[in-house]
């Protein structure tokens, strides 16, 4: 290493592991020097190590051994983080997917409780009108306008992101970790961020980019770190990374390319029945605001449906609604000939609907227990005795075709990695969808591969088994790529339909944001 | 230095036994240590540890404590603190009172009816009050959202001075000579069975012939604990309810998801685990009171109390509840020989217990946790 290259190295991170209980490695002597100043991209496929990597940085995790060492005072030291707010004093922060912000404050008062509780001058910090002035100081730092004394819940899905990045900004990061934190940005509103990020690395800071999307990580990536089964098995530098080169590198044999070419859907027979029939449907948020307003949507038997939003447009609500989770003001909600409102989810089940709703862990998995006890709820046949052989193979036919990394079937769901997670979900739901398939980003936290093949697996669904799909997202490349309908869902109103073969990308972006 | 504490990878054999073992007599050491500073005898502290420990009458504590804990880990999977094993447990006594002397009482009438048919009746009915009285606080849990775990306390009290009230009024005995209990349930109805055994020629054989005494007068509850034990594994392991019960502890919100009805499996495992100790109340009546005493609150041994104790030391696991069920019931029998034997008042055997509780839970947490020093 050169003398300009170590004075500019800030974080070194050396022989790191990681084995989580039930022996599973997530992180085997992964060697990684970040420099000051720079866009490092971390790719791989689900459970390769990245979430891990950036939990143990950010003080979630503790390593099983290795060391990291950080710039302090123009010496690298070693350091150990027990918490993220130790991770925050030394200048890393994590912005994360989901924003994390208490939506009843307002923004400077959540502002102001991270500055005073990582005692920065605390006295300075907890005075509101302090912390309002230097928010506004640094929001325009980043052309963004921004009302200290607004309400959180008020704010959309894009500014609540922005401002994890002022709050990163305030604390005075030299590394800010972005864990998919771009994914469900609108498209118009991602170049800013792109612009944005690429300011603050100028400026000096590291910014950590953890992305499945590898367009992304092209566009803004100085090196591109890909990690296959918790070992780094390649380092491209930004001007020299091909999506083949690195696509490559994350899936290694298992990658054919052929796999990743979209496939046309089927067309769906006008004459077929509608099995979802949504009539105007108001519903409130979580706060009893409106967020829905005279809906009015219908799926056909074989069709595939898409509604594509900003996050936090209410694309969540709606999806709630329709499986029956969440009470609308008024309307008619009818799945597979089932009354959701006045029957319920047990009715919508026992009529075929495979559903995956907002919070996964939540609603759609118990990680305590085992994947086929998981499984075996869902799939198992009627009568009181579970017959346990066939739910066996059913389960392990489920980890085959979903290319789930598990140790066995009877792994807690817990012991593995988010993306494998989702892919349990997704499998047995798809499983139990016989009529109706409905779901809110159901690809979220897959990597492309496996993203491909869920969607292709949707479409032979409605293709060759007739069944009906609804997809809301947050992401229009998620929908626009496999939905035979488009409705844009925006201020409450639902936009549509439209034929997305024909409408032009920058008019649905439009929509998204108006 | 750092101390770095990580979550074991590999769960170490045996581990629910090995850290109950260590913990006891990690537990003793503690015990007898306070002893030491105040002075007392530790060989007479140690000879009545270890004869609590065999003693033939750990057989009764150990039987119905085990029995107790069945029921009880039935809730607890469910994520439902059911308190009220005491409660259910007397409770559970009311039926049988009124079908032995009342209903059925062979000296007034009824003369034809079988026993067993009678006993029969008497453990089910026991049984169905046992899980009506549980059911109380799974209805205010499931369709108030009322905390199980005050209901169900306060439901053991009112238990206690329903029981009084009844024995000081409509079920008062007529043979009591004054004393305010129920009459005895008459002896065709008792399921104990008193052994004759020959006359001890050595302590061995004296230990062997109590333990065979004891396993016989209980040989009904053992009876009991063996097919309730195959009955909950199988259901555990085998049945839809199982498995709901278990994900309605882990996840409620995924089980409401997946189509099954919340509300009726709170209902269903409070009624469940209500039933055994109902079962058990039904049982301990027909084999060891014979009648239902006056003042329950001072009478009580509290097995429903003690049951939990096992159960939470058993780690929710029927496998090792025998194991922790068979420490509690030595707990409590060398709690009583101290103060037989003069060496302390109730205060030992609290601490004796606390002993063992925190030698637990350090060999508890050692076992789940790796703890390193890193300098």
């Amino acid at each position: 290493m050169n003398n300009e290259n170590y004075n500019n190295l800030i974080l070194s991170i050396n022989k790191l592991s990681k084995v989580f209980p039930g022996g599973i490695i997530a992180l085997e002597n992964v060697n990684l020097d970040l420099y000051s100043g720079e866009v490092v991209s971390i790719l791989g496929e689900n459970g390769s190590g990245k979430s891990t990597l950036v939990k143990i940085l950010y003080g979630v995790y503790t390593p099983d051994s290795g060391e990291i060492k950080l710039r302090i005072n123009n010496t690298m030291l070693k350091v150990h983080f027990s918490t993220p707010l130790d991770a925050m004093r030394h200048g890393i922060v994590l912005v994360n997917q989901v924003p994390q912000l208490i939506d009843r404050l307002s923004i400077a008062e959540n502002l102001a409780i991270t500055l005073s509780t990582l005692k920065i001058k605390s006295s300075v910090f907890s005075n509101i009108e302090y912390v309002s002035k230097m928010l506004r100081e640094t929001a325009e730092l980043l052309g963004v306008k921004i009302d200290p004394g607004e309400k959180v819940y008020n704010l959309t899905y894009t500014q609540k992101q922005f401002i994890e990045l002022i709050r990163a900004i305030m604390v005075d990061a030299k590394i800010i970790m972005l864990d998919e934190a771009l994914t469900y940005l609108p498209p118009i509103e991602k170049k800013k961020w792109y612009d944005l990020l690429k300011t603050l690395k100028n400026s000096g800071k590291t910014i950590v980019l953890i992305t499945h999307k590898i367009h992304e990580a092209l566009e803004l990536s100085d090196r591109i770190v890909v990690l296959r089964k918790g070992r780094i098995v390649g380092v491209v530098n930004g001007n020299e990374a091909t999506a083949d080169r690195v696509r490559q590198l994350m899936f290694g044999e298992s990658f054919n390319g052929n796999e990743l070419i979209k496939q046309n859907n089927s067309n769906v027979n006008q004459h077929l029945e509608h099995e979802i029939v949504i009539e105007n449907l108001y519903v409130s948020d979580d706060h009893g605001r409106e967020i829905l307003r005279d809906v009015n949507l219908n799926v056909k038997k074989g069709e595939i449906a898409g509604v594509v939003g900003v996050s936090g447009s209410g694309q969540r609500e709606l999806i709630e609604s329709i499986v029956g989770l969440r009470k609308p003001v008024r309307g008619k909600i009818k799945v597979a000939e089932v009354d959701v409102i006045h029957q319920g989810i047990k009715a919508l089940r026992r009529s075929g609907v495979g559903f995956i709703t907002d919070h996964p862990l939540k609603y759609c998995i118990s990680s305590d227990n085992s994947i086929v006890e998981n499984i075996a709820l869902s799939c198992c046949p009627s009568g009181l005795i579970l017959n346990w052989d066939l739910i066996e193979k059913k389960t392990r036919e489920i980890i085959e075709e979903y290319n789930i990394q598990a140790e066995s079937v009877n792994s807690p769901v817990k012991t593995l990695s988010g993306g494998n997670l989702m892919k349990v979900i997704i499998g047995r739901e798809l499983e139990r969808a016989k009529r109706v398939f409905i779901a809110y980003n159901p690809t979220r936290a897959l990597d492309e591969l496996s993203t491909v093949r869920v969607l292709n697996k949707l479409k032979s669904k409605a293709r060759d088994e007739k069944v009906s799909v609804l997809i809301a997202s947050d992401d229009a490349d998620e929908v626009l790529s496999i939905c035979d309908t488009l409705y844009v869902l925006s201020s409450g109103r639902l936009i549509g339909p439209f034929n997305p073969r024909n409408t032009p990308r920058e008019r649905i972006e439009e929509l998204m944001v108006t | 230095m750092r101390i770095v504490i990580l979550r074991r990878k590999k769960e170490i054999k045996y581990n629910a036994i090995i850290s109950s073992c260590i913990s006891v007599l990690f537990g003793i050491a503690i015990y007898l240590f306070i002893l030491w500073l105040f002075n007392v005898n530790l060989v007479d502290a140690i000879v009545i540890l270890g004869g609590s420990f065999i003693s033939p009458t750990i057989v009764k504590d150990f039987l119905i404590i085990c029995l107790i804990g069945c029921g009880l880990i039935i809730s607890f999977k469910a994520s439902i603190w059911n308190i009220g094993g005491e409660g259910q447990f007397y409770v559970a006594m009311i039926p049988g009172i009124i079908l032995t002397l009342i209903v059925f009482n062979p000296e007034e009438s009824n003369a034809g009816i079988p026993s067993v048919l009678v006993i029969i009746l008497v453990i089910i009915t026991g049984a169905l009050a046992g899980a009506a009285w549980a059911t109380i606080a799974g209805v205010l849990k499931a369709y108030m959202r009322v905390d199980e775990v005050p209901v169900t306390l306060i439901l053991n009290y009112i238990a206690y001075y329903l029981l009084n009230y009844l024995v000081s009024g409509p079920l008062k005995g007529k043979k009591t000579y004054g004393y305010l209990r129920t009459d005895e349930i008459p002896g065709l109805y008792r399921l104990n069975i008193v052994l004759s055994t020959p006359q001890a020629t050595s302590s061995f054989e004296g230990a062997l012939y109590g333990f065979m005494t004891q396993v016989a007068y209980y040989l009904a509850v053992l009876i009991a604990v063996i097919l309730v034990f195959t009955f909950i594994m199988w259901m555990f392991k085998y049945t839809k309810l199982g498995l709901y019960i278990k994900i309605l502890g882990a996840n409620p919100d995924y089980l409401l998801t997946s189509g099954a009805n919340v509300k009726i499996l709170t209902l269903c495992a409070m009624a469940l685990s209500g039933s055994i100790v109902g079962l058990t109340g039904s049982l301990y009546l027909l084999v060891e009171w014979g009648r239902i005493p006056y003042g329950i609150q001072s009478h009580t041994p509290g097995y429903g109390y003690q049951a939990i104790l096992a159960s939470w030391l058993s780690m929710l696991d029927y496998r090792f509840l025998p194991v922790s069920a068979y420490l509690v019931a030595g707990l409590r029998n060398t709690g009583l020989s101290i103060k037989i034997a003069g060496l302390g008042d109730t205060e030992q055997s609290l601490i004796i217990l606390g002993s063992f509780l925190l030698a637990y839970s350090i060999t508890r947490f050692i076992s789940d946790y790796e703890v390193k020093f890193e300098w």
